[in-house]
């Protein structure tokens, strides 16, 4: 059986960092890259509050909370990026974002 | 009783993710993660922290994934917007073949801490709103102000980029 101990927050918060991070380097959908990038955040914010509450200091949790906001504003700018991109290319595929790439190579 | 609600949570928390990074719709994907950031708002419940458990669900799944449920549904992503990936689940195989040595290593460093005894009882209000401003406005002051001029700064920004050009 699974008890909510210590190490079992920490494993929990290691995995969803992880599928974060496969996600994030799979994917061509630019959407969830971006949903896969705020996964990551959040892996480290419970990662950040189960430290807070190991120690017994605040501190993690008023850090977690500068995360969210970091994370709020992130999304404000990454989401008009998008749109901007896909009133150009018409199209969420990273793969058609290749308007600095130098023609000709690679 | 909080073992079954971890028990339950991270499962939850961790079909939602799976599911967010495997579904090929995007739609579908967006609300598979809902389901993730709800069950970590109750993690947070389940860990003491009062105060983030409203933060969490206000601004995550309040604020940021109604505001990308919008986009996606404002910019009417069809099927033919979407990358076809037939070889996702390749890819992602490799990805967690890489990752499996750092995990281990972030695994086995954590089990090292010092164990502590009955890590789930409630240490009287800690992480609710009277004590975490308490630390907010005192010790972390200069950072609060900065992310409120971060905030402004992304507001300004994210309105310049997604206005359309006006023609001369």
């Amino acid at each position: 059986m699974i008890e909510a101990s210590f190490m079992s927050y920490i494993s929990l918060s290691i995995l969803l960092f992880s599928l974060g991070i496969v996600g994030l380097i799979s994917r061509k959908n630019i959407f969830i890259i971006y949903m896969s990038l705020e996964l990551m955040l959040n892996a480290i914010n419970l990662m950040l509050v189960t430290l807070s509450k190991y120690f017994a200091d605040i501190d993690g949790q008023i850090i977690a909370m500068m995360v969210m906001a970091i994370a709020a504003s992130e999304a404000a700018v990454f989401l008009s990026l998008i749109v901007a991109m896909f009133r150009l290319k018409k199209s969420a595929n990273i793969d058609d974002y290749n308007t600095l790439k130098q023609k000709g190579t690679l | 009783m909080t073992d079954i609600l971890f028990l339950i949570l991270s499962l939850f928390a961790l079909t939602g993710a799976v599911g967010m990074i495997t579904l090929s719709s995007t739609m579908h994907s967006a609300l598979s993660f809902v389901v993730t950031v709800m069950a970590l708002a109750g993690l947070y419940a389940l860990l003491s922290a009062s105060f983030l458990f409203m933060v969490q669900i206000i601004i995550y799944a309040g604020a940021i994934i109604a505001l990308l449920l919008f986009i996606i549904m404002f910019l009417n992503i069809r099927q033919d917007h979407t990358p076809k990936e037939p070889n996702k689940y390749m890819t992602m195989l490799l990805i967690a073949i890489v990752l499996a040595p750092m995990d281990y290593l972030l695994f086995t460093a954590f089990a090292r801490m010092p164990h502590i005894e009955d890590f789930s009882t409630k240490i009287d209000n800690f992480g609710d709103i009277k004590m975490l401003g308490n630390a907010l406005f005192r010790g972390w002051l200069l950072p609060f102000e900065a992310i409120s001029i971060l905030l402004l700064v992304a507001l300004i920004g994210s309105i310049v980029l997604a206005r359309k050009k006006e023609r001369r």
